[in-house]
């Protein structure tokens, strides 16, 4: 990794080390073709949720979201007084993103790297049109997030904000509607919903869409690699039928999350 | 993209001009038109390809306008022990010039410029657009195509002038022409060893110790010297152009200056790629701003940009092709002349 972000006070990795190099699966057989039908799952479904709001204590809402091999944390602190002197009329929505080194195949340093900033940032654009920030002059909300698991970037980035709508949520801060998101991807002529790491991979294209199921409006849309516009377009409705299914999850998380309080 | 300070009475000033019919732009500019934008290739004669790009530069006053220069530079890489991928890479950066950004922070100055080298990143080194010439000896050595970008003055609309920067500089783009060279013992010390009357039994082929049959396969390269630089990076048709889009619902307008770009909410980024013989294909989109949009006002978007990008990478092209010759045929020419 890149020596200028060596930390002395950690106890840090070798200075040399290779990801481990895992056996090729015996079931080669099973591994997917182009051409083939998805594996375990139909196109359009999603991998099952579990979330749960409520599990880290000290923060004002938190919440944890696993989807399979996608393990979130997340944390809301706030809203609380802005740091900086400046007077700010809205508030601020301040994202962070952290990787545990464990999170990939390959260790990733504890300390803060390029990839954090650019999920941290596509959260925070997923977010931002939902909260009520002009309510909350001169103030600050902090959201943390802690990526446990990591299985393919893209269901990352929407569980995180999915994680963070519903912790959000769990603060008791104002928004105009939950966000949820769903990602999408093309192989070859289909359109898989909530790709894996390695479906990821083998698309052309992927998508990431989100919004507000309740205003059925969009909040951030993010795409890369190759599509036909009408493709796109195709994704993006998918993505916001199969988001509506999530916005459940969340509400029935948030009710059982009350009722246990009370 | 860097927020510039505006009051907010100026901003509704420029709002509703912006709404007014018919809409009005300080500059008096219609809602579509681009400002003028001067391009010109290998201006550094270091890089593999290079660009520099100016959006609206003033004709009499000499100066102003969004300023980029773009430069492709391949470095070897080795697959084995080194960072390197079969096939090659590709590695975007984008630097901001800290004299194009004077209210900015340093840290703010590092988050902008990695913002915009990731979104050049994800568009530019997607696995999707990869050239295909990238590897000089397989599964040994790759070359590293680095596509570096300094901002050196921001009048508003820096991702468009940047993608539009990073195509020339690619289409510039030369690789150098390499040729493999192998080991082979030579000719003459192997039938001088079986001549010798009387020598020691050698089971031949079997001994451990002898390599040379192992290094029959390409181990080395060698650049050979060449008239021209070598060849175009492959599929150099497939780069896209971005077109931002600010919306301001129900309309949108192209090329925003700084303070337009302060006083809109919201903005849509498209990179369209145009190959002559296929259909046109969308290469990365971004929604950015605190604003929620419909899908049915996003998919009309998305229609406005394709047919936007499309005469943007129409110009783009011919003037490519323009460069290419003045560099080229009429250098030349030029040079048969002095002759």
């Amino acid at each position: 990794m890149a020596q200028s972000n060596f930390d002395r006070r950690r106890i840090n990795g070798p200075e040399e080390s290779f990801q481990p190099t895992f056996e090729d699966d015996d079931d080669r057989e099973t591994r997917w073709k182009p051409g083939n039908p998805r594996i375990g799952r139909g196109a359009r479904d999603i991998r099952p949720i579990f979330l749960t709001a409520g599990l880290i204590n000290q923060a004002n809402g938190s919440a944890y979201i696993e989807t399979e091999k996608t393990k979130i944390a997340c944390a809301v602190y706030g809203p609380r007084q802005s740091k900086s002197t400046t007077y700010n009329e809205k508030g601020r929505l301040n994202v962070e993103v952290k990787f545990s080194p464990f999170s990939c195949t390959r260790r990733r340093v504890p300390i803060r790297d390029a990839e954090d900033r650019s999920v941290a940032v596509q959260i925070q654009q997923a977010l931002v049109p939902a909260v009520r920030l002009e309510l909350l002059p001169k103030s600050t909300i902090d959201i943390f997030i802690t990526i446990i698991e990591n299985d393919g970037i893209e269901g990352c980035i929407a569980a995180g904000s999915v994680a963070a709508s519903a912790a959000l949520a769990d603060a008791g801060i104002e928004m105009l509607g939950l966000v949820a998101s769903c990602s999408a991807a093309v192989v070859g002529k289909e359109i898989w919903l909530d790709p894996t790491e390695e479906e990821g991979k083998a698309s052309s294209g992927t998508l990431i869409l989100a919004g507000m199921p309740a205003l059925g409006t969009i909040t951030s849309v993010w795409q890369s690699g190759s599509m036909t516009p009408a493709d796109g377009i195709k994704c993006m409705e998918a993505c916001q039928e199969r988001y509506t299914d999530i916005h459940a999850v969340i509400a029935q998380s948030l009710l059982d999350n009350a009722q246990n309080n009370t | 993209m860097a927020a510039v300070l505006l009051s907010k009475s100026e901003r509704a000033y420029i709002q509703s001009s912006l709404k007014a019919t018919p809409p009005l732009r300080a500059d008096g500019r219609g809602l579509l038109d681009f400002r003028t934008v001067l391009l010109e290739t290998g201006v550094a004669p270091l890089a593999n390809g290079s660009a520099r790009l100016n959006i609206g530069k003033m004709a009499r006053e000499g100066g102003g306008g969004t300023e980029i220069v773009a430069a492709a530079k391949l470095e070897v890489e080795d697959v084995e022990s080194g960072d390197g991928v079969d096939g090659g890479r590709v590695a975007c950066s984008v630097t901001c010039s800290p004299a194009a950004y004077p209210h900015l922070s340093s840290n703010a100055l590092d988050e902008l410029q990695h913002d915009l080298s990731v979104i050049l990143q994800q568009t530019i080194g997607h696995p999707s657009l990869h050239p295909r010439n990238l590897t000089i000896i397989p599964r040994k050595k790759s070359w590293l195509l680095n596509l570096d970008a300094v901002v050196l003055a921001d009048a508003g609309n820096v991702v468009d002038a940047l993608f539009m920067a990073a195509r020339a500089a690619l289409w510039d783009a030369k690789v150098p022409r390499t040729r493999a060279v192998q080991y082979r013992a030579p000719e003459a010390l192997k039938s001088a060893k079986n001549d010798v009357p009387g020598a020691m039994d050698v089971d031949e082929g079997t001994s451990g110790f002898d390599t040379r049959d192992m290094a029959r396969t390409a181990a080395d390269f060698e650049l050979p010297d060449y008239w021209d630089e070598g060849e175009t990076l492959d599929g150099r048709e497939k780069w896209p152009v971005c077109v931002t889009l600010n919306l301001l619902t129900p309309r949108h307008f192209l090329d925003a200056t700084p303070a337009e770009e302060a006083s809109v909410p919201q903005r849509l980024h498209l990179m369209f790629s145009f190959v002559p013989s296929a259909p046109p294909t969308l290469q990365a989109m971004r929604l950015l701003g605190p604003e929620e949009l419909d899908l049915k006002d996003l998919k009309e978007s998305i229609a406005f940009g394709e047919q936007y990008a499309k005469e943007l990478f129409t110009a783009l092209e011919t003037k490519l092709r323009e460069e290419d010759n003045r560099r080229n045929i009429k250098a030349r020419d030029r040079f048969a002349l002095m002759r």
